[in-house]
């Protein structure tokens, strides 16, 4: 087991080209052991790549990779007794069932909890005796993530695990990582799923075109965003429009909605006080938000990157 | 009815691609063995000695057809050519009505059906008119043409209404196409047993059907009823079937496999087994049977030759020697056959890279080089296999025409010594795949075609001694026609295991795909 001072995951200036495209541009990601660590980025900011990178898949071209003490390249078969893997779109042999790919698998990784695996079937409610060629896609990832979870593997990399699974099975997964979480275990969940991150990660790091733009615990990264208030006043709610860190405003009568920098709530709460607040909701800020801002601006350039 | 045009036009358009390759196949074997059988047999003499020769030959009787088509030179190109052109046609129906009938159940079935069945029917009508040009086109009588090309097209329909009616049987479009190829390999078999006997046995099958019309020797129309007649009757079990089963299920529910692994699927090796044995049971069956094929002539092959001075110059050792030389020549055959499977299974490490099946494997404790030897095992012990079957089928057929059941080891034996050959060739392919995967495929098979035609063609086409050099079949010994030498062959051996090793070094540094 890695101790828990040193850092599970850590890459610095990572770069990563296929010919022409730059897929991985200087990125940094840090995850320290036992903590679950969200990787958020749109489809093509390089999420896959890296974790393609920490498999030892891919050679980088630059840049420090280290990962649970070892080198992914050059110590990938070792490393892999200790992680395991969901990729997001999962492929699998037509002609072989979901259970023996669970159990293949496993043994390829080194052995399976077979407690586990039963509870995990029934809990995702999969039937294991069907050919993988009849399993629909959501069906296909829950045979990727049962092998998975039915490991007693330090780490897990989870590459937009839930894609193609219904709520029901995504709450199962929610408790399924809870329980690994609890158990000490280390987790990196790509995902642009943010309800999920914002359930299960302690962590997130924010990557974009292949560089990291945030990183930092939820709560650090609210500072970035805004909360939105609708309030009804007694007295009509004028010039707020004209406060610092206050936008989008729409005053109808006695009504009023907008949007307030998280930096400056306190200010603005206290000029609508003295107006008399008859009643007031707020919306804390989403990580869906954060990501409009940041990426608000690329889904003009279009996509450029590999994913 | 409206619907049901707007959705033939709509599958027409889905076909333009591929359909017409199917025709053009089947045309061209026409032509081609319309061509040669005139050459060969254009005299009254020469169709005589053929009659004499082929015509008491029960294994090329159970191979072709009656041998009552062998009175009339145009009877003969159907007796050589027609169970072929059967099966070509039989599966392209078997692809265009399962492709449409089990692949989009939302566009209305029944309009499905009767759309892909009027494609089908219309694919038919249009090989029947290109089998009848072709034949009359090479100056065989137009009457026989007319019968061979409706023939043909009977044949076509009859699988294209199987199809339809698999297709309502079961669940899925790969278990539907099983069971029509296991009718269609019955309907060989049936019809091979009974024209080798008494002939009862031919008429429980759709391709005796279509042989007993006798073209060019003797005309019997009615026996095409029985095709037009059975495909009216199963179309209509077709569209009463699809009334009785659930939207997007079987009448035969798919069979649930096992809910855990068994002990054995525990590691790299036992999965690529695992995946590849249906292919390889295949491959080997498929050279099996050609062994016997090519044994059971093996005693008629020096008086065939004798009356047949032109094949001779196709016999790497002339008219001496001729059933050595005839045995060296089809182990050479069977070798790139052998070669050709090696390369289909080295290809599987590509397939199951570019698919991200092979990155769930690559992530767990499984390294790049068991990854490569997984596959390569059965790569190797599979061409191995499919020589041994090879020989064995020859062995034995040859053994029982000549009362010699010695002949079993030594073809196994013979087939064998062109092993190094072939893996030198998987051995390319593994080169190709460590250092420039994404033409691997290309180079592999573009290395089976070079060595393919120098080994075939080289003394025929009269190719200067040097462009067969790169071939590792020049530097195999001819057994047994030529002695058998140890050395060219470890020399072989050796470089192949020089090309594997350098293939995994690519393998081992470079990126895997996704």
């Amino acid at each position: 087991m890695t101790t828990s001072t040193e850092a599970a995951i850590s890459i610095t200036a990572l770069r990563k080209s296929f010919g022409e495209t730059t897929a991985l541009d200087g990125l940094d990601l840090s995850v320290a052991a036992g903590e679950v660590h969200g990787f958020l980025g749109p489809n093509g900011s390089g999420k896959t790549t890296t974790i393609r990178v920490l498999l030892g898949l891919l050679h980088p071209d630059a840049g420090e990779v280290r990962m649970l003490g070892g080198d992914p390249w050059r110590d990938a078969v070792a490393l892999h007794r200790r992680l395991t893997y969901v990729p997001g779109d999962v492929t699998l042999w037509p002609g072989i069932t979901g259970g023996e790919v669970i159990d293949l698998l496993g043994r390829l990784r080194g052995g399976v909890n077979r407690r586990r695996r039963d509870e995990l079937l029934e809990q995702f409610d999969l039937d294991p005796r069907k050919k993988a060629r009849t399993y629909s896609k959501g069906n296909r990832q829950k045979v990727a993530l049962i092998a998975a979870l039915a490991s007693d593997a330090e780490l897990l990399l989870l590459d937009e695990p839930t894609s193609g699974l219904d709520p029901l099975m995504e709450s199962v997964f929610q408790r399924c990582i809870q329980q690994v979480k609890r158990q000490g275990r280390t987790v990196l969940l790509s995902s642009h799923i943010l309800a999920e991150v914002e359930a299960l990660c302690d962590r997130v790091s924010i990557i974009r075109l292949g560089r990291t733009v945030e990183s930092g615990t939820l709560s650090e990264l609210r500072h970035l965003t805004r909360t939105s208030i609708a309030v009804e006043t007694a007295e009509p709610p004028h010039g707020i429009d004209a406060l610092p860190g206050v936008h989008d405003v729409v005053v109808e009568d006695h009504h009023a909605r907008f949007d307030v920098d998280t930096a400056q709530l306190d200010a603005v709460v206290r000029r609508l006080a003295p107006l008399g607040v008859r009643s007031m909701t707020s919306t804390p800020p989403t990580l869906e938000e954060l990501f409009l801002r940041h990426y608000g601006d690329e889904q003009a350039t279009g996509k450029n990157v590999a994913s | 009815m409206t619907g049901t045009l707007r959705l033939l036009r709509f599958l027409l358009r889905r076909e333009r691609i591929g359909l017409p390759w199917w025709l053009l196949g089947a045309t061209l074997l026409v032509l081609v063995q319309s061509g040669q059988s005139q050459t060969l047999y254009g005299t009254p003499e020469a169709l005589a000695r053929m009659r004499e020769t082929i015509g008491s030959n029960t294994a090329a009787i159970a191979m072709n057809g009656p041998p009552r088509l062998l009175d009339s030179i145009g009877g003969e190109v159907v007796f050589e050519v027609f169970t072929f052109v059967a099966v070509v046609v039989a599966l392209m129906n078997m692809f265009l009505v399962g492709r449409h009938t089990r692949a989009d159940e939302e566009s209305g079935r029944a309009e499905l059906i009767r759309s892909a069945l009027t494609l089908a029917g219309l694919a038919d009508l249009t090989v029947g008119v290109l089998v009848f040009a072709v034949a009359a086109g090479t100056g065989l009588p137009v009457a026989g043409s007319v019968l061979f090309g409706a023939a043909t097209a009977g044949v076509g329909l009859i699988f294209a209404v199987l199809t339809a009616v698999a297709a309502q049987v079961f669940e899925n479009t790969r278990t539907a196409y099983g069971a029509v190829a296991l009718v269609l390999g019955a309907a060989y078999v049936l019809r091979a047993a009974g024209d080798a006997g008494d002939g009862a046995l031919s008429w429980a099958s759709p391709i005796g059907w279509g042989q007993r019309t006798f073209p060019y020797a003797g005309y019997r129309w009615w026996p095409l009823l029985l095709p037009f007649g059975v495909s009216v009757l199963l179309g209509a079990a077709a569209v009463v079937l699809l009334t009785r089963r659930d939207f997007g299920a079987g009448l035969v529910p798919p069979r649930p496999g096992r809910a855990t692994a068994s002990a054995w699927l525990r590691d790299a090796y036992a999965l690529a087994w695992r995946l590849q044995r249906g292919a390889l049971a295949g491959w080997a069956a498929g050279l099996g049977l050609l062994g016997i094929a090519y044994g059971s002539i093996g005693n008629s092959i020096e008086q065939y030759v004798r009356d047949n001075p032109q094949i001779a110059d196709f016999l790497p050792g002339g008219a001496a020697d001729v059933v050595d030389s005839y045995l060296a020549l089809t182990a050479g055959l069977s070798a790139l056959l052998a070669a050709a499977y090696g390369v289909t299974s080295t290809l599987r490490i590509r397939a199951e890279e570019t698919s991200g099946r092979s990155e769930p494997v690559l992530a767990t404790a499984t390294s790049r080089l068991t990854w490569l030897a997984s596959h390569l095992s059965v790569a190797l012990t599979g061409s191995a296999l499919t020589l041994v079957t090879f020989g064995l089928g020859e062995g034995a057929a040859y053994g029982i025409t000549i009362s010699d059941a010695g002949q079993v080891p030594r073809l196994i034996g013979v087939a064998l010594a062109y092993l190094p050959a072939a893996w030198l060739i998987i051995a390319v392919t593994v080169l190709a795949l460590g250092w420039l995967p994404r033409p691997a495929a290309v180079l592999a098979w573009m290395t089976v075609a070079y060595c393919a035609i120098v080994t075939l063609f080289a003394d025929s086409f009269d190719l200067p001694g040097w462009t067969q050099q790169a071939s590792p079949f020049a530097h195999t010994p001819g057994v047994p026609l030529d002695d058998l030498a140890l050395t060219p062959l470890l020399t072989i051996a050796l470089l192949a295991a020089a090309l594997v090793a350098t293939g995994y070094a690519g393998l081992r540094r470079r990126d895997i795909a996704s």
